[in-house]
């Protein structure tokens, strides 16, 4: 596609809707980036949730032990029974002492699944435990938290410790406070077993969890259905050495993530394309109004002003680059309208009769004192050829007689027998020039005025043909870019806008030209009973010419006969005329005028044809 | 056609119930917003933190223990040896009680920083003449949060 034939109109709708399917595209994409996105986040939240609900859970646990462990560890008999051990039955009754929760139960007994009381000395050498709860536990503290518990001094040593340890028997969670209160005789340790408190992890988060032990044993099992729509995200609990204890599975329900995150997308992707679109929209329609409106107006007037109104100025009103552009032209369309001007009344100014002929014969230019000497009006010169004006054969002329001048053009000095339009012919000497109109050889020829002598009317007629020559090529070269913009130069414009027509497309065109005419003059002579004289005067279309005393239709009969047919006809003529005689057969229905109707709808078809082509 | 709509003046007292209620939560709300801290000092009191406070009770046996709680406060749990004797109802002659010498050592606590009641408590003990006045200004909160050992009843 040529760049030419796009219009900023179309160019800017075309980048516009470019934009608005990339945002379609970039929201889309970014739409489902956020679903991953969110997705994403929503694990990594679910998992730091199950991560605070078993910190929740095991600090729950540690109330229980720790309210226990202070009970106990202020208890009179048990501290009795510390310092009895030595002593006869001692062990004994520390034992009887120590299973006495187990059996009596106490505040947070149904809260936590209580394994062992183990009583140990500053040393943190077991000197005493239960009797009930499990069995084969190693008969000291974790070697971990031993270690921890001795690096503490002074008053550090008085708080109370917990921790998660892999026992033999599994992970447990035990609780050290020191017995006597703030005068120890030594330490306390609540043992509980964790696994009784992991379900409450899926109360606290509210989500489906299941927890396995290391080896992927599972250990509690949710009732919820968990076999679809739900996503797994594991959390593993850690010991206080660093060891895993147990892997806990949460259970997010993703359909109704899903579901909310496509509400969400929907609204969001429709809020954003709503905007775009209508900020697209809006932008459109600020290049429509300050863009679009103004180039298409500009473009109009630019184009009535090269069709010959250049007294209209073309609208300077619109952004700076309008204004500078619109000023420039009209500055610009001022100075041809001066230059053309300048021209015509300089070629008019002379008292000689100066034409010009194209390539067919037919006159191009004749100036003001042509005119006059001949006797036309303007209206009628654009019919005119050689043979009209001229009895000698001027092509032949040219052939036989021309001399080349000095800067190698054809020159002819020659007497001319000049036909009036009233039918009388004189005799005129004359000047004749080869010139090059529209890229084809023609005829411009300078007729002497009377009041001049033979010899100086010679020098000047060169001169004023060599004038000529540069005018009319400046004007022709004018009327060749701007069709139109010289009303008074005749055939100038019809030329070029002939010019790109074929010759098999201008012979169909003079045939069908010449079948409307003859149809028309038909219909007139046969349906209205009046003559082809009637028709000319009464149309207004055509010249009447009176030659010898009789009135002639010269031009009018060209264009009955495709020989005498203009190469160029006037083709508005032929549709004027054919509308006329239409018009006067008013409501007559004969086959002649419908013949008529026919050929004038082919005629304007052919037109609209190789205008459209042009 | 024209409907009289009776007065209700329960609907009246209903409306001015519901201004009332939500003025009273807004003022509620700024006012435990606008709760104050208990002051970092009082003058001519040594105050102490936990650790240092239970170095005070094991090296001075003579050292007397006040929780200015509430007793409900004091029963869930409190420091060993702690005496309850709440800010409000302390009176010279029960502090006395327990602490006849006017020179000799007290510690108060309460709470927390958040916890006004050992300043209180402290303010009116000075006024009664001792001089010898220790403060745990972040009482039970930091205590608990310490794990430390506490009695329970």
């Amino acid at each position: 596609m040529r760049i030419e034939s796009l219009s900023i109109k179309s160019a800017t709708i075309a980048i516009f809707t470019i934009i608005g399917v990339v945002a379609i595209i970039l929201s889309l994409f970014a739409g489902s980036y956020f679903r991953q996105a969110a997705l994403d986040a929503q694990m990594n939240s679910l998992s730091r949730v199950i991560e605070v609900a078993s910190q929740e859970m095991l600090k729950e646990v540690s109330r229980h032990t720790f309210d226990l462990g202070m009970k106990l560890g202020h208890s009179k008999d048990l501290i009795q029974a510390v310092r009895s051990i030595e002593k006869p039955g001692g062990h004994s009754r520390l034992v009887e002492l120590l299973d006495d929760p187990f059996v009596n139960g106490f505040v947070g007994f149904s809260e936590i699944d209580l394994e062992k009381i183990r009583i140990y000395n500053m040393d943190l050498e077991l000197i005493g435990q239960s009797s009930a709860g499990t069995k084969g536990l190693d008969a000291q503290f974790a070697d971990n938290l031993t270690e921890q518990l001795r690096n503490r001094k002074h008053t550090e040593r008085l708080k109370a410790i917990d921790a998660l340890w892999i026992s033999a028997e599994g992970p447990l969670y035990s609780t050290l406070v020191p017995l006597g209160g703030l005068r120890p005789i030594g330490y306390l340790e609540i043992i509980n077993n964790p696994v009784f408190n992991l379900p409450d992890i899926g109360k606290i988060t509210r989500t489906p969890v299941n927890t396995f032990s290391i080896t992927g044993e599972k250990i509690n099992n949710d009732d919820h259905d968990i076999s679809h729509g739900y996503l797994p995200v594991e959390f593993t609990l850690h010991a206080s050495d660093g060891q895993p204890a147990f892997r806990i599975v949460g259970y997010e329900n993703v359909d109704e993530l899903y579901r909310e995150m496509e509400e969400t997308q929907l609204v969001t992707i429709s809020c954003f394309l709503l905007l775009s679109l209508g900020t697209l929209l809006f932008a459109l329609w600020l290049f429509n109004r300050f863009l679009f409106t103004p180039v298409r107006q500009m473009s109009m007037d630019m184009e009535r002003i090269t069709h010959g109104k250049l007294d209209l100025k073309v609208n300077s009103k619109g952004l700076r680059e309008f204004h500078v552009l619109a000023d420039t032209f009209n500055s610009m369309s001022e100075q041809v309208r001066m230059r053309t001007n300048d021209l015509e009344r300089l070629l008019d100014m002379d008292d000689s009769a100066i034409m010009c002929f194209d390539h067919d014969k037919e006159a191009v230019y004749i100036n003001k004192a042509a005119t006059s000497l001949l006797d036309y009006s303007n209206d009628e010169i654009v019919d005119l050829d050689l043979t009209d004006l001229f009895t000698d054969d001027i092509t032949q002329l040219m052939k036989n007689s021309a001399v080349h001048d000095s800067s190698g053009q054809k020159k002819l000095h020659t007497s001319l027998t000049c036909k009036h339009k009233d039918g009388h012919e004189f005799q005129s000497t004359a000047v004749i020039n080869c010139i090059d109109v529209m890229g084809q050889s023609g005829y411009a020829i300078a007729l002497n005025s009377a009041s001049s002598s033979k010899e100086t009317m010679t020098g000047q007629n060169e001169q004023r043909l060599d004038a000529v020559e540069q005018s009319l090529s400046s004007l022709l070269e004018f009327a060749k870019n701007n069709p139109g913009l010289m009303s008074g130069l005749g055939n100038i414009g019809l030329l070029d806008s002939m010019g790109v027509e074929s010759d098999k497309q201008k012979r169909v065109l003079r045939e069908q030209a010449v079948n409307v005419m003859s149809l028309a003059l038909t219909c007139w002579e046969r349906d209205l009973g009046k003559t082809k004289l009637d028709l000319a005067e009464e149309s207004k279309i055509w010249p009447v010419y009176i030659d010898k005393s009789t009135p002639t239709t010269r031009t009018l009969d060209k264009y009955l006969k495709l020989d005498s047919c203009p190469k160029n006809p006037r083709n508005q003529r032929v549709i004027d005329t054919a509308e006329f005689v239409l018009r006067k057969m008013k409501n007559r229905t004969t086959v002649g005028r419908k013949k008529l109707q026919d050929a004038l709808n082919a005629f304007r078809l052919l037109l609209s044809g190789m205008k459209s082509a042009g | 056609m024209v409907i009289q709509v009776p007065h209700n003046p329960h609907i009246h007292v209903a409306n001015r119930l519901k201004l009332f209620i939500i003025l009273m939560l807004l003022s509620s709300t700024l006012a435990a917003e606008e709760k104050p801290y208990a002051p970092d000092v009082i003058e001519g009191t040594l105050v102490v933190t936990a650790e240092e406070a239970i170095e005070l009770i094991l090296n001075d046996p003579d050292l007397t223990v006040i929780d200015a709680r509430k007793k409900t406060e004091y029963v869930k749990g409190h420091i060993e040896g702690a005496i309850n004797m709440l800010n409000t109802r302390m009176k010279s002659e029960d502090l006395e009680k327990v602490c006849p010498d006017k020179t000799r050592a007290i510690l108060f606590y309460c709470n927390g920083t958040r916890c006004l009641r050992s300043t209180d408590a402290i303010r009116k003990a000075k006024s009664w003449g001792y001089t010898n006045l220790i403060w745990f200004r972040g009482g039970w909160k930091e205590w608990t949060d310490k794990r430390l050992p506490v009695v329970t009843e």
